[in-house]
């Protein structure tokens, strides 16, 4: 088998957080959300990690860190979001010049997956594999790729009901990439397997679809090739927001203080619930509330609720909640 | 550049017509001759002293701003507050250095021409000025951020009054899929700010949405050493008197109710 790792997106929504940082590469818990995921990877898999070139450095740079030897960065020379392959179209160009014939384990690098790789790599027996998560929403279901399993099909005569869905692999019936009406709330969450039977489909699909990864699955589905679904019930979360990277930010760290070993934090500072300070992060007389500082800023006198604060910032007798601060920003009351 | 060098020249054509509407107010009400009972040296002298306090009075009240409507009912209200105050400067220096009365006609002439005159010449240099700032490269290329009709009105008010703030490119943070907005081109999303930035070297930039950016927008704007602008429908403020003021030496946006 082999790994392939989407972290190719530009991440427009979390500006400017992701102004000069990959998605993939944003801190939960102090950890690069990307080194989580390759964590979970089994030794025996080589990894390939597919970026563009505006963060080709930061990943090269993220790579000496993560500690796993078989990990290869490959760049599409994409500067900007209109010059990508697109997802698919990316995973498609490596898969042709790579000569890939082998399973493979295909990930979305902005994805966090709460539940085991083992266990959901377990459910794979040759047929093609999602992971899936009931979301319990149908509303929130209208942004992901929705998944409508055999078990949750209403039996003639009992009432419908999406989602509900089980705690074990089960056959896919219908897959729908972001739909207006979703038919079910089980939602694929960036954890794929593809047999190599089907990685020809995959190459042809992408020409027509270069950025519909979720599409693929329909395409197999429509030439009744059978899917299946591992539904788990750990913590997922697809982090394209402040609002999604916030509450994962909560649900990971769960009340605990991360303080880097070189952050300082004064005895008159108070930090309450999730707390997560990077390398030489200073926090003077201040009181912080569920906020992430990625490293080197100072925050002096200042109140500080659900606020994410990027490098070398300074930050001086401000109240501020709900805001994510760019690199550099300084903010200094007169 | 352009700036220093259009605000000197307008300075220098200020002085020299202040000077030349007093010289003129003097032959008007002495006729075409060099009076003894009253020296035009003297008189000259005392109007060269007065002239640098005129135009100070005049940048004092923000005449010379790039931002004011030279035509506007606040300006002409200040530039006929200036005259009077020139004309006071000028006649309390004439009286202390010479300690002689002079032409109280004299002064109405003075006082209604270094109002008149220079309104007229300032309405013209304004539309003269505009063209300059805004031939490429424009003097003030001006930055957008945000798609909505509000974004829309401005960028048409500032062609539509040649403004000397010259529209460049928007970036709309919800990623617009239009390519322009009143012929202003659509550059892309947040992500690109630097590289247009570095690019296009706007000297302002104006928000004109997502109220949650302009901590952000401010930073771009403080390290470029770019003026932030804010379009106050931003913040809900459409159609209101909304200035911005000071109580007790804390700035505050103030929307009068009516």
């Amino acid at each position: 088998m082999q790994s392939f790792i989407l972290a190719g997106g530009f991440a427009t929504r979390l500006w400017p957080l992701t102004e000069r940082r990959a998605k993939p590469l944003l801190p939960v818990a102090g950890i690069p959300l990307l080194s989580t995921l390759v964590g979970q990877i089994p030794g025996a898999v080589p990894v390939t990690v597919s970026t563009n070139a505006a963060f080709a450095d930061d990943f090269k740079q993220w790579k000496k860190s993560v500690g796993k030897s078989d990990v290869r960065i490959i760049i599409e020379d994409a500067g900007h979001e209109d010059q990508k392959l697109g997802a698919l179209g990316a995973v498609a160009q490596w898969i042709t010049s790579e000569n890939i014939d082998d399973d493979l384990l295909l990930l979305a690098g902005d994805n966090y997956v709460g539940c085991s790789m083992a266990t959901f790599l377990a459910k794979f027996h040759g047929n093609p594999l999602i992971a899936g998560h009931d979301i319990a929403d149908p509303e929130a279901a209208k942004a992901f790729g929705t998944i409508v399993l055999s078990s949750t099909l209403p039996s003639p005569g009992s009432p419908a009901g999406p989602g509900g869905g089980g705690g074990g692999g089960d056959t896919v019936t219908s897959f729908e990439e972001k739909p207006e009406h979703p038919k079910s709330t089980i939602v694929s969450t960036g954890w794929w397997v593809l047999p190599k039977s089907v990685l020809p489909i995959l190459v042809d699909y992408s020409k027509a679809h270069p950025d519909n990864v979720g599409g693929i699955f329909e395409e197999l589905l429509k030439r009744t090739i059978p899917v299946e679904c591992f539904v788990f019930k750990e913590l997922w979360k697809d982090i394209g927001s402040f609002e999604s990277y916030m509450s994962l930010h909560c649900d990971v760290v769960n009340g605990a203080k991360i303080i880097n070993p070189s952050a300082t934090v004064s005895p008159d500072s108070e930090l309450q619930e999730s707390i997560d300070l990077g390398p030489k992060t200073r926090v003077n007389k201040s009181v912080l509330r569920n906020c992430i500082a990625f490293g080197k800023s100072t925050i002096t006198d200042c109140v500080l609720d659900r606020c994410i604060i990027d490098e070398d910032c300074v930050l001086e007798g401000v109240d501020l909640t709900d805001k994510m601060l760019r690199r550099g920003t300084i903010l200094r009351r007169r | 550049m352009r700036r220093v060098v259009l605000l000197t020249c307008w300075l220098a054509t200020d002085a020299i017509l202040f000077i030349g509407t007093y010289t003129l107010a003097y032959f008007i009400r002495v006729g075409l001759i060099l009076s003894t009972d009253f020296p035009i040296d003297l008189y000259l002298r005392t109007v060269l002293a007065v002239a640098p306090m005129w135009l100070a009075t005049l940048t004092a009240l923000g005449v010379f701003e790039l931002t004011t409507i030279q035509g506007s009912r606040r300006n002409i209200l200040h530039m006929f507050a200036g005259a009077i105050i020139g004309l006071a400067f000028f006649t309390l220096a004439y009286y202390f250095t010479n300690n002689l009365f002079f032409s109280r006609l004299l002064l109405v002439y003075a006082g209604v021409l270094s109002f008149v005159v220079p309104l007229i010449w300032h309405l013209a240099f304004d539309q003269w000025q505009r063209r300059i700032y805004r031939k490429l490269p424009a003097a003030y290329p001006l930055l957008i951020i945000g798609i909505n009709r509000e974004a829309e009105r401005f960028i048409k008010l500032l062609e539509e009054k040649q403004s000397p703030f010259r529209p460049v490119g928007i970036l709309d943070p919800q990623g617009s899929s239009q390519k322009d907005v009143a012929g202003i081109p659509v550059l892309g999303k947040l992500n690109k700010l630097e590289e247009v930035v570095k690019s296009l070297k706007p000297t302002h930039l104006m928000q004109c949405s997502n109220l949650e950016h302009t901590i952000n927008l401010m930073s771009v704007c403080r390290q470029h050493r770019m003026t932030y602008l804010l379009l106050p429908s931003v913040l809900g403020v459409v159609g209101a008197g909304e200035t911005v003021e000071s109580i007790e030496g804390q700035n505050v946006l103030a929307v009068k109710g009516r």
